[in-house]
C-alpha cells in the first residue's frame, strides 16, 4: 500500500496529475520516471521524510512498494 | 569405404585456421547447425547431456574463431562460476573483499588482454619514446563474455539472484556459441532458466526465428558486406580521393553499414538461439529512427547500454545525487568516455564516447527549456517536431560514426574538410551511375529501416502462419540471396574486434 505522503511527492516532482501507483508499479511505468529523473524522486522523498538511503538501497529497489517499505523502515 | 572419405576436407572442417572461421553466414555453419538441432532434439529430455552437448559445440565454434584462446573462455568460466558460489557463501566485509576480487579479476583479465599496450604506448609517448608494444592478442569476444562475468556476480552481491549450482549451466551460459563472440550480454538469471525449460517450439517461435535469422543474413551479406567493400571502405581509407558529396554519402553508408552489420549479427544470434530454445535479448529497436541520443542508447545495442545503465551508470548518479543536475552529468560523462573505451583501445574510441556524452549532457540542460519552447510553439507532440528531432538526432549520431571508423584523427580531418570546402555536388550524378547498386541499397537499406513497425509485424506474421515446408524454403531462398552476394573473402562481423 503506497502512502498519500509517498504518492503526493512523487507527483510533485514528476509533475503530474494523479497515477494510481500500485505495489508492483516499476519506474518505467510512470510518465517522466527516467533514469535520469530517477535520481531527482529520490532526492525528493528523502527530503520530504527527512531521510538518507544507502546507495546499496536504491540500487536494490525494484517497485514503488519497495520503496514504500524503505521509506517505512526508516521513518 | 574410407578411401571415399576426403580425410583433408574433415581436417580443415576441425582445426583451427584464423582465415576461416565458422562465422554464421557460411553454408558450413548452416549445415552443421541443422545437425546441432536435430541431436539436441533427441537429447532434449536429458537436460544436463543436452546442455553438456551446446558446450561441445559451442568450444568447437569458438576453437574455429579464436584457436587456444578457448582455454581462456572456459577457465573464465570456470573462475566465475568458482566466484559466485564462495561470494554466496560470505557476509560482511569478507563478502565484500571477495566480491572486488572477483570484480578485479574480470577487470583484469579484460585489462590485460585489451588495453596494456594502449596503456604502455600512451605512456611511453609521453616521454617521447616510441614504444612498439607487448605482443598480446585480443582473443575475439573476451569484451563480451567478461561483461557477462561481471554482470552475474553483480546480481548475486545485490542479493538478486542466487548463483547457479549447475556447473554445466553455467560454462553455457558464459561459452554459448550464438552470443559468445559479439552479444548480446545476456543476463544470467533469464539465460539459466532456459536451460532448465522443456524444450519445445511454438509455431510462432519457429517463425520469428527463420524471419530473424534470413533478416539477419541478408542485412549482413547483401547490405552491410556489399556497400562497405565496394564503397564506404574505398572513401574511409583514402578520403582525400574523393569529393565532398562521396565523403558525405560514405558517412551516409557507414552509418547503414555498421547497424546492418551488428543488428545483422544479433538478429542471427537470437533466431538460431530461439531453434534452441533459448530467448536472448533484444539488441536494437530501429535506432535511426530516435529523437534523441538519450532514445538513441534505449534502441542501439540495448543489452551493452542496459549493462552500462545498471551496473556503471546508476551507482556512480546515486553516489553523486547530492551535485544533482551536476552528478547526472558527471555519471553520463564517465559512462560514455568507458563506453568509447569498451569498443576498442584507441583515442578515436574515447573520443566518440566523449561525443556521445557531450550530446546527452547537453541534451540534459536543454530539457526542461526545450519543453517550455516547444510548448510555446506549440509543437508538443507534432509530426513536424518529431520529423525534425530524428532528422537531427541522426545526424548526430551519423557525424560520431566517423570517429568511430577513421583509423586516426587525421582522417577525420580530411574527410570533414572534403565535406565542408570540397562538396562538389555536381558529382552526384557520377557517383550514382558509377555505384549504381551501392546506391540503391543504401537508399533500400534506410527505406526499409524507416517503414512503420507494422509491415515488420506483418511480413513476420505470414511467416509465422505458412506450413513448415515454407519456412525451410524461405531460409534456404536466404541463404541462397546471401551466397549470391558473398565475395571470395569471408567477411568478419564488425563487432567481432571489440
Amino acid at each position: 500500500m503506497i502512502s498519500d505522503r509517498l504518492k503526493q511527492t512523487i507527483l510533485k516532482e514528476l509533475n503530474l496529475d494523479d497515477y494510481e501507483f500500485q505495489d508492483d508499479t516499476k519506474a518505467t511505468d510512470v510518465p517522466g520516471w527516467d533514469s535520469l529523473n530517477h535520481i531527482n524522486v529520490i532526492l525528493a522523498v528523502e527530503k520530504e521524510f527527512g531521510i538518507r538511503f544507502k546507495n546499496v538501497e536504491i540500487l536494490k529497489l525494484k517497485n514503488i512498494g519497495e520503496l514504500q517499505s524503505l521509506v517505512n523502515s526508516k521513518v | 569405404m574410407f578411401k571415399y572419405l576426403d580425410f583433408q576436407k574433415l581436417n580443415s572442417i576441425l582445426q583451427y585456421d584464423q582465415y576461416d572461421p565458422l562465422y554464421f553466414t557460411t553454408i558450413l555453419f548452416f549445415f552443421l547447425f541443422l545437425i546441432v538441432v536435430a541431436v539436441y532434439r533427441l537429447l532434449s529430455p536429458y537436460k544436463n547431456i543436452r546442455v553438456a552437448f551446446l558446450i561441445l559445440f559451442s568450444a568447437y565454434f569458438y576453437y574455429k574463431a579464436a584457436g587456444n584462446f578457448l582455454t581462456i573462455l572456459f577457465g573464465t568460466a570456470i573462475i566465475n562460476y568458482l566466484l559466485g558460489l564462495g561470494l554466496n557463501k560470505l557476509s560482511g566485509i569478507k563478502r565484500k573483499l571477495f566480491f572486488i576480487f572477483g570484480l578485479l579479476f574480470n577487470i583484469g583479465l579484460l585489462g590485460y588482454f585489451k588495453y596494456t599496450n594502449f596503456f604502455l604506448q600512451n605512456i611511453s609517448s609521453l616521454f617521447e619514446y616510441n614504444y612498439g608494444g607487448l605482443n598480446i592478442i585480443l582473443p575475439i569476444g573476451i569484451s563480451f563474455y567478461v561483461f557477462k562475468s561481471i554482470s552475474y556476480l553483480i546480481e548475486i552481491n545485490l542479493e538478486n539472484i542466487e548463483p547457479e549450482k549447475n556447473i554445466l549451466n553455467f560454462i553455457l551460459y558464459i561459452t554459448f556459441f550464438a552470443n559468445v563472440l559479439a552479444g548480446p550480454i545476456d543476463r544470467a538469471n533469464y539465460f539459466l532458466e532456459n536451460t532448465k525449460e522443456k524444450y519445445f517450439l511454438t509455431k510462432q517461435q519457429i517463425g520469428t526465428a527463420v524471419f530473424l535469422i534470413v533478416l539477419g543474413l541478408l542485412k549482413k551479406v547483401v547490405i552491410a558486406d556489399y556497400i562497405g567493400l565496394n564503397f564506404v571502405d574505398r572513401v574511409f581509407d583514402a578520403p582525400e580521393r574523393f569529393t565532398g558529396v562521396e565523403n558525405l554519402i560514405a558517412v551516409y553508408g557507414y552509418t547503414l553499414q555498421i547497424y546492418c552489420d551488428f543488428s545483422g549479427y544479433s538478429d542471427m544470434a537470437i533466431g538460431l538461439a530461439l531453434l534452441l530454445g533459448f530467448r536472448l535479448m533484444q539488441n536494437f529497436n530501429s535506432p535511426y529512427k530516435a529523437t534523441s541520443v538519450a532514445d538513441f542508447w534505449r534502441r542501439w545495442h540495448i543489452s551493452l547500454s542496459s549493462w552500462l545503465l545498471d551496473y556503471l551508470f546508476k551507482p556512480m548518479q546515486i553516489k553523486f545525487r547530492n551535485l544533482r543536475i551536476y552528478g547526472n552529468a558527471l555519471a553520463l560523462t564517465i559512462t560514455f568516455l568507458i563506453c568509447g573505451l569498451w569498443h576498442g583501445a584507441n583515442w578515436t574510441f574515447i573520443f566518440w564516447g566523449g561525443l556521445h556524452a557531450f550530446y546527452m549532457v547537453v541534451g540534459l540542460f536543454l530539457k526542461r527549456p526545450k519543453e517550455k519552447l516547444y510548448k510555446k510553439l506549440s509543437l508538443s507532440n507534432t509530426w513536424i517536431l518529431k520529423a525534425a528531432q530524428i532528422f537531427i538526432t541522426f545526424h548526430l549520431i551519423a557525424f560520431a560514426w566517423i570517429f568511430f571508423r577513421v583509423k586516426n584523427f587525421d582522417y577525420a580531418r580530411v574527410m570533414l574538410e572534403q565535406i565542408f570546402s570540397n562538396f562538389q555536388s555536381e558529382v552526384f550524378p557520377q557517383f550514382v551511375s558509377g555505384f549504381v547498386i551501392v546506391f540503391v541499397l543504401i537508399v533500400l537499406g534506410y527505406l526499409v529501416h524507416f517503414l512503420p513497425e507494422k509491415i515488420e509485424f506483418f511480413i513476420k506474421d505470414i511467416i509465422v502462419k505458412i506450413p513448415l515446408p515454407a519456412k525451410a524454403f524461405i531460409l534456404a531462398a536466404g541463404i541462397w540471396i546471401a551466397a549470391q552476394f558473398k565475395f571470395a573473402d569471408l567477411q568478419p562481423f564488425l563487432y567481432f574486434q571489440f
